[in-house]
Protein backbone atom coordinates (compact mmCIF):
# COMPACT_ATOMS: atom_id res chain seq x y z
CA UNK A 1 0.00 0.00 0.00
CA UNK A 2 1.30 3.45 -0.89
CA UNK A 3 2.22 5.45 2.19
CA UNK A 4 1.52 9.14 2.71
CA UNK A 5 3.08 11.05 5.63
CA UNK A 6 1.81 14.28 7.15
CA UNK A 7 3.93 16.38 9.53
CA UNK A 8 1.67 18.94 11.25
CA UNK A 9 3.18 21.03 14.04
CA UNK A 10 0.92 23.32 16.03
CA UNK A 11 2.79 25.69 18.31
CA UNK A 12 1.98 29.26 17.19
CA UNK A 13 -0.85 31.15 15.52
CA UNK A 14 0.34 30.58 11.96
CA UNK A 15 0.90 26.87 12.57
CA UNK A 16 -2.55 26.56 14.15
CA UNK A 17 -4.07 27.72 10.86
CA UNK A 18 -1.97 25.33 8.78
CA UNK A 19 -2.79 22.52 11.21
CA UNK A 20 -6.52 23.20 11.00
CA UNK A 21 -6.68 23.48 7.20
CA UNK A 22 -4.65 20.33 6.58
CA UNK A 23 -7.00 18.16 8.63
CA UNK A 24 -9.36 17.58 5.69
CA UNK A 25 -6.42 16.28 3.64
CA UNK A 26 -5.88 13.49 6.13
CA UNK A 27 -9.45 12.36 5.62
CA UNK A 28 -9.09 12.49 1.85
CA UNK A 29 -5.85 10.50 1.99
CA UNK A 30 -7.54 7.76 4.00
CA UNK A 31 -10.57 7.82 1.71
CA UNK A 32 -8.33 7.32 -1.31
CA UNK A 33 -6.89 4.21 0.29
CA UNK A 34 -3.40 5.40 1.14
CA UNK A 35 -1.64 4.23 4.26
CA UNK A 36 -1.92 7.61 5.97
CA UNK A 37 0.46 8.50 8.77
CA UNK A 38 -0.33 11.70 10.65
CA UNK A 39 2.30 13.08 13.00
CA UNK A 40 1.04 16.24 14.64
CA UNK A 41 1.97 18.62 17.44
CA UNK A 42 4.52 17.01 19.79
CA UNK A 43 4.91 14.06 17.41
CA UNK A 44 5.86 16.30 14.51
CA UNK A 45 9.46 16.10 15.62
CA UNK A 46 12.69 15.13 13.97
CA UNK A 47 13.27 11.71 15.53
CA UNK A 48 9.74 10.53 14.76
CA UNK A 49 9.54 11.88 11.21
CA UNK A 50 12.98 10.67 10.18
CA UNK A 51 12.29 7.21 11.60
CA UNK A 52 9.01 6.93 9.68
CA UNK A 53 10.61 8.06 6.44
CA UNK A 54 13.35 5.45 6.81
CA UNK A 55 11.02 2.60 7.77
CA UNK A 56 7.86 3.33 5.79
CA UNK A 57 9.38 5.06 2.74
CA UNK A 58 6.33 7.27 2.11
CA UNK A 59 5.72 8.08 -1.54
CA UNK A 60 4.30 11.48 -0.59
CA UNK A 61 5.37 13.67 2.33
CA UNK A 62 3.51 16.81 3.34
CA UNK A 63 5.28 19.17 5.70
CA UNK A 64 3.58 22.03 7.48
CA UNK A 65 6.13 24.09 9.35
CA UNK A 66 8.42 27.02 9.43
CA UNK A 67 11.29 26.97 7.02
CA UNK A 68 14.10 28.80 5.34
CA UNK A 69 16.09 28.24 2.14
CA UNK A 70 17.91 25.35 3.82
CA UNK A 71 15.45 24.12 6.47
CA UNK A 72 12.08 22.52 7.15
CA UNK A 73 11.00 22.53 10.78
CA UNK A 74 8.54 20.68 12.96
CA UNK A 75 7.02 21.26 16.38
CA UNK A 76 8.62 24.17 18.25
CA UNK A 77 10.76 24.85 15.17
CA UNK A 78 12.91 21.77 15.63
CA UNK A 79 14.83 21.22 12.38
CA UNK A 80 13.65 18.07 10.58
CA UNK A 81 15.21 18.43 7.14
CA UNK A 82 18.20 20.60 6.35
CA UNK A 83 21.00 20.87 3.83
CA UNK A 84 22.76 18.21 5.94
CA UNK A 85 20.18 15.46 5.24
CA UNK A 86 18.23 16.20 2.01
CA UNK A 87 18.85 12.63 0.86
CA UNK A 88 16.25 11.52 3.43
CA UNK A 89 13.64 12.69 0.89
CA UNK A 90 14.96 10.39 -1.85
CA UNK A 91 12.32 8.28 -3.61
CA UNK A 92 9.61 10.60 -2.30
CA UNK A 93 7.47 13.42 -3.61
CA UNK A 94 7.53 16.22 -1.04
CA UNK A 95 5.28 19.22 -0.63
CA UNK A 96 6.58 21.70 1.91
CA UNK A 97 4.14 24.35 3.10
CA UNK A 98 6.92 26.37 4.65
CA UNK A 99 8.91 29.45 3.82
CA UNK A 100 11.64 29.45 1.19
CA UNK A 101 12.52 25.75 1.35
CA UNK A 102 12.20 25.39 -2.43
CA UNK A 103 14.98 27.90 -2.91
CA UNK A 104 17.89 25.61 -1.96
CA UNK A 105 16.70 22.59 -0.03
CA UNK A 106 14.20 21.42 -2.63
CA UNK A 107 16.76 21.58 -5.40
CA UNK A 108 19.31 19.77 -3.23
CA UNK A 109 16.80 17.05 -2.34
CA UNK A 110 16.12 16.36 -6.02
CA UNK A 111 19.84 16.29 -6.75
CA UNK A 112 20.16 13.65 -3.99
CA UNK A 113 17.39 11.41 -5.31
CA UNK A 114 14.03 12.91 -4.42
CA UNK A 115 11.43 12.33 -7.15
CA UNK A 116 9.96 15.82 -6.86
CA UNK A 117 9.92 18.68 -4.40
CA UNK A 118 7.18 21.31 -4.38
CA UNK A 119 7.53 24.33 -2.13
CA UNK A 120 7.96 28.07 -1.96
CA UNK A 121 11.00 30.05 -3.07
CA UNK A 122 9.99 33.02 -0.91
CA UNK A 123 8.37 33.52 2.46
CA UNK A 124 4.90 31.97 2.56
CA UNK A 125 2.49 34.75 3.54
CA UNK A 126 -0.78 34.18 5.37
CA UNK A 127 -3.53 36.74 5.78
CA UNK A 128 -6.03 36.59 8.59
CA UNK A 129 -9.38 38.20 9.25
CA UNK A 130 -8.85 40.53 12.23
CA UNK A 131 -12.44 39.93 13.29
CA UNK A 132 -11.91 36.16 13.56
CA UNK A 133 -9.13 35.91 16.06
CA UNK A 134 -7.90 32.32 16.27
CA UNK A 135 -11.00 30.87 14.61
CA UNK A 136 -9.55 29.39 11.42
CA UNK A 137 -12.81 27.75 10.39
CA UNK A 138 -14.58 31.11 10.05
CA UNK A 139 -11.68 33.07 8.62
CA UNK A 140 -12.62 34.03 5.07
CA UNK A 141 -9.25 35.62 4.35
CA UNK A 142 -7.08 32.76 5.59
CA UNK A 143 -9.20 30.39 3.49
CA UNK A 144 -8.26 32.27 0.32
CA UNK A 145 -4.58 31.82 1.19
CA UNK A 146 -4.74 28.17 2.25
CA UNK A 147 -7.28 26.56 -0.08
CA UNK A 148 -4.87 26.73 -3.06
CA UNK A 149 -2.34 24.83 -0.97
CA UNK A 150 -4.96 22.24 -0.07
CA UNK A 151 -5.95 21.97 -3.74
CA UNK A 152 -2.37 21.09 -4.61
CA UNK A 153 -2.31 18.22 -2.11
CA UNK A 154 -5.83 17.00 -2.87
CA UNK A 155 -5.03 16.98 -6.59
CA UNK A 156 -1.98 14.83 -5.92
CA UNK A 157 -4.01 12.47 -3.72
CA UNK A 158 -6.62 12.17 -6.49
CA UNK A 159 -4.05 11.06 -9.04
CA UNK A 160 -2.87 14.25 -10.71
CA UNK A 161 0.79 14.67 -11.57
CA UNK A 162 3.02 17.09 -9.71
CA UNK A 163 2.82 19.65 -12.53
CA UNK A 164 -0.96 19.31 -12.89
CA UNK A 165 -1.36 19.81 -9.14
CA UNK A 166 0.97 22.80 -9.17
CA UNK A 167 -0.88 24.42 -12.06
CA UNK A 168 -4.28 23.92 -10.40
CA UNK A 169 -2.98 25.48 -7.21
CA UNK A 170 -1.45 28.44 -9.04
CA UNK A 171 -4.65 29.02 -10.99
CA UNK A 172 -6.66 29.13 -7.76
CA UNK A 173 -4.13 31.52 -6.24
CA UNK A 174 -4.42 33.82 -9.24
CA UNK A 175 -8.23 33.66 -9.15
CA UNK A 176 -8.15 34.45 -5.42
CA UNK A 177 -5.78 37.37 -5.99
CA UNK A 178 -8.18 38.78 -8.57
CA UNK A 179 -11.12 38.21 -6.22
CA UNK A 180 -9.37 39.96 -3.34
CA UNK A 181 -8.42 42.83 -5.65
CA UNK A 182 -11.92 43.47 -6.94
CA UNK A 183 -14.54 42.15 -4.53
CA UNK A 184 -16.97 44.23 -2.55
CA UNK A 185 -18.00 41.16 -0.54
CA UNK A 186 -15.99 42.31 2.43
CA UNK A 187 -14.11 45.42 3.40
CA UNK A 188 -10.35 45.69 3.08
CA UNK A 189 -9.97 42.55 0.93
CA UNK A 190 -7.74 44.30 -1.58
CA UNK A 191 -5.06 45.02 0.99
CA UNK A 192 -4.34 41.29 1.29
CA UNK A 193 -3.94 40.63 -2.44
CA UNK A 194 -0.20 41.46 -2.85
CA UNK A 195 0.75 38.88 -0.22
CA UNK A 196 -1.18 36.08 -1.88
CA UNK A 197 0.39 37.11 -5.16
CA UNK A 198 3.77 36.61 -3.49
CA UNK A 199 2.79 33.01 -2.70
CA UNK A 200 1.76 32.54 -6.33
CA UNK A 201 5.16 33.72 -7.53
CA UNK A 202 7.00 31.60 -4.98
CA UNK A 203 5.31 28.24 -5.54
CA UNK A 204 7.85 26.06 -7.34
CA UNK A 205 8.33 22.49 -8.52
CA UNK A 206 11.71 20.76 -8.67
CA UNK A 207 12.25 17.34 -10.19
CA UNK A 208 9.83 15.09 -12.05
CA UNK A 209 6.88 17.07 -13.43
CA UNK A 210 4.92 13.93 -14.28
CA UNK A 211 5.37 12.16 -10.93
CA UNK A 212 2.29 10.57 -9.37
CA UNK A 213 1.62 9.34 -5.84
CA UNK A 214 0.16 6.05 -7.07
CA UNK B 1 21.90 51.15 -14.82
CA UNK B 2 24.09 53.37 -12.68
CA UNK B 3 24.30 52.90 -8.93
CA UNK B 4 22.60 56.27 -8.36
CA UNK B 5 19.62 55.35 -10.55
CA UNK B 6 19.27 51.93 -8.88
CA UNK B 7 19.29 53.64 -5.47
CA UNK B 8 16.64 56.11 -6.62
CA UNK B 9 14.45 53.32 -8.03
CA UNK B 10 14.69 51.40 -4.75
CA UNK B 11 13.79 54.55 -2.82
CA UNK B 12 10.77 55.18 -5.04
CA UNK B 13 9.62 51.56 -4.68
CA UNK B 14 9.87 51.88 -0.90
CA UNK B 15 7.85 55.11 -0.90
CA UNK B 16 5.16 53.59 -3.12
CA UNK B 17 4.81 50.56 -0.85
CA UNK B 18 4.72 52.63 2.34
CA UNK B 19 2.00 54.81 0.85
CA UNK B 20 0.01 51.72 -0.13
CA UNK B 21 0.42 50.27 3.35
CA UNK B 22 -0.75 53.53 4.93
CA UNK B 23 -4.03 53.21 3.04
CA UNK B 24 -4.70 49.80 4.64
CA UNK B 25 -6.72 49.50 7.85
CA UNK B 26 -4.56 49.45 10.99
CA UNK B 27 -5.71 45.99 12.00
CA UNK B 28 -4.79 44.14 8.79
CA UNK B 29 -3.17 40.82 9.80
CA UNK B 30 -0.35 39.23 7.82
CA UNK B 31 2.22 36.68 8.87
CA UNK B 32 5.40 35.58 7.20
CA UNK B 33 7.74 32.79 8.18
CA UNK B 34 10.21 35.34 9.38
CA UNK B 35 7.63 36.85 11.73
CA UNK B 36 7.97 33.84 14.06
CA UNK B 37 4.51 32.53 13.35
CA UNK B 38 2.73 35.61 14.66
CA UNK B 39 0.65 38.07 12.67
CA UNK B 40 1.72 41.65 12.06
CA UNK B 41 -0.56 44.65 11.77
CA UNK B 42 -0.22 47.62 9.43
CA UNK B 43 2.15 49.72 11.51
CA UNK B 44 4.50 46.80 12.03
CA UNK B 45 4.53 46.13 8.28
CA UNK B 46 5.39 49.80 7.67
CA UNK B 47 8.10 49.70 10.34
CA UNK B 48 9.73 46.70 8.67
CA UNK B 49 9.69 48.43 5.27
CA UNK B 50 11.06 51.66 6.75
CA UNK B 51 13.86 49.85 8.55
CA UNK B 52 14.78 47.72 5.55
CA UNK B 53 14.49 44.41 7.37
CA UNK B 54 14.29 41.12 5.44
CA UNK B 55 10.53 41.12 6.02
CA UNK B 56 10.37 44.71 4.77
CA UNK B 57 12.30 43.83 1.60
CA UNK B 58 9.93 40.91 1.09
CA UNK B 59 6.89 43.20 1.47
CA UNK B 60 8.29 45.63 -1.11
CA UNK B 61 8.96 42.79 -3.55
CA UNK B 62 5.41 41.43 -3.15
CA UNK B 63 3.72 44.80 -3.64
CA UNK B 64 5.82 45.84 -6.64
CA UNK B 65 5.43 42.43 -8.32
CA UNK B 66 1.69 42.66 -7.74
CA UNK B 67 1.46 46.12 -9.32
CA UNK B 68 3.55 44.98 -12.29
CA UNK B 69 1.29 41.94 -12.71
CA UNK B 70 -1.73 44.18 -13.08
CA UNK B 71 0.12 46.32 -15.59
CA UNK B 72 0.99 43.29 -17.73
CA UNK B 73 -2.51 41.81 -17.43
CA UNK B 74 -1.22 38.69 -15.70
CA UNK B 75 -3.72 38.88 -12.87
CA UNK B 76 -6.66 40.12 -14.88
CA UNK B 77 -6.08 37.24 -17.28
CA UNK B 78 -5.43 39.57 -20.19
Amino acid sequence: MVCVLFSRPNHDTQMSYLHYYSKELLELSKLKGYKTINKEEKNAKRSVIISIIKKQKPKFIFFNGHGSPNLICGQNNEIIISSKNPEILSESITYSLSCSSALNLGRMAVERGAISFIGYKFDFALGKDPEREAVPSKDKIARLFLEPSNLLVSSMLKGNSTLEALNKSKKMMKDNVLYLSTTDDFQDARYYAPYLYGNYLGLTLHGDKKALIQ
Amino acid sequence: MSEVIVRDVEKIKKEIVIERLRQAPPNIKISFGMSNGEFMERDELIKNVNEGTDIGKNIIEMHISYLQAFKTGLISGG
